[in-house]
């Protein structure tokens, strides 16, 4: 199973190589994914998967796009 | 003169818009001098024209992306703006030079040296001045169609709804978004930090970024990231872009939407809010 993971922002630095084809395991949460990636949690502002908000209980499934905002607030 | 004969007027110095375009259209020059000897707005005028088939050469470039119909209604249009910075001072350029008809504007604020990276108003030259006063000079200097209405004062909860009154659309960063929400109108609103940015349409009361990021105790990526003018720049055109959709009378496509994008490796994705 693997996932499309697109950090933004200042989590972009955390973001692994192989982010668009990521493997996954089983049964996977955001949340273990997040802390997997070594992204602090309170990091994370908005989680996305596949076009919509999701929780961090979320399991994810094969083939779903992961994105991880964190608070972006300037202009 | 009579209306008659200013639409007749209007019509005998007219002349063929360049191809491929189908109407009429008239140089500045010549409704400037007409509204001086008719004391007609030049607002006023330029609707007259365009609802006669006659389009002011300075919006030439805006057809056939708008209708002269869509023009019109742009003219007759209002929008707020919260915030002259880097966001605001670029949907002000761009709503002004589109013909929007009447935008209000707040801005407490003074320039700083470190807001010239990004901020379209702000130079060397005018360090410590108002953010206002530049707007209204640029405003004025832009589209003298454009009636412009500066607030030189930050805008709290308390005064949001008495700087929406009578405007079909608020622009602003995301700060008063609730409060904006109970004013009763569309809320194009945006974020930058780095070269990542969001840009999204609120419904009067729906859910907003402002609510996706409450919860979090993160500090703001911008404040390590900074604000550089590409991004700033993108999320201000897609704002602009938005805005002039709600005033012309069209959804935006992101109503309801929030553009996320990162210019680092051009991703653009679209979430549903």
């Amino acid at each position: 199973m693997y996932a499309a993971l697109k950090c933004y922002a200042t989590l972009s630095a955390l973001q692994p190589e192989n982010a668009g084809h990521f493997p996954l395991e089983p049964d996977e949460t955001v949340e273990r994914l997040i802390a997997r990636l070594g992204i602090p949690g309170e990091e994370v502002a908005v989680v996305f998967v596949n076009g919509r908000t999701a929780p961090r209980e979320t399991v994810l499934a094969d083939g779903d796009r992961v994105g991880l905002f964190p608070v972006v607030g300037g202009g | 003169m009579t209306e008659d004969e200013i639409v007749r007027a209007i019509a005998a110095l007219s002349q063929p818009a360049p191809e491929p375009l189908r109407f009429r259209c008239l140089a500045g020059q010549v409704l400037a001098d007409l509204s001086r000897k008719t004391g007609i707005s030049l607002a006023r005028l330029e609707i007259l024209a365009l609802q006669n088939g006659v389009a002011p050469e300075k919006y030439l470039r805006n057809f056939t992306t708008f209708s002269l119909d869509e023009q019109v209604r742009l003219l007759e249009s209002g929008a707020a703006l919260l915030g002259l910075g880097g966001l605001g001072g670029l949907v002000l350029e761009y709503l002004a030079r589109s013909g929007v008809g009447r935008i209000r504007a707040a801005d407490g604020d003074v320039f700083e040296e470190s807001n010239c990276n990004r901020q379209i108003l702000s130079s060397p030259a005018n360090l410590g001045q108002s953010k206002a006063g530049a707007a209204a000079a640029r405003a004025r200097l832009l589209n003298p169609a454009c009636e412009f209405e500066v607030w030189p004062k930050f805008v709290d909860a308390a005064s949001v709804a008495a700087c929406v009154r009578d405007r079909e659309v608020l622009a602003m960063r995301r700060e008063l978004a609730e409060a904006a929400a109970v004013a009763g109108v569309p809320l194009v609103t945006a974020g930058v930090a780095g070269l990542t940015g969001w840009v999204a349409v609120v419904a009067p009361g729906s859910a907003s970024p402002a609510g996706l990021f409450a919860a979090s105790k993160g500090q703001s990526a911008e404040i390590v990231s900074g604000t550089p003018a590409p991004a700033v720049g993108a999320a201000a055109s897609v704002m602009a872009g938005c805005a002039l959709d709600v005033l012309r009378g069209r959804r935006p496509a992101l109503w309801g939407k929030m553009l996320l994008f990162d210019l680092a490796d051009a991703t653009f994705e679209t979430v549903v809010l």
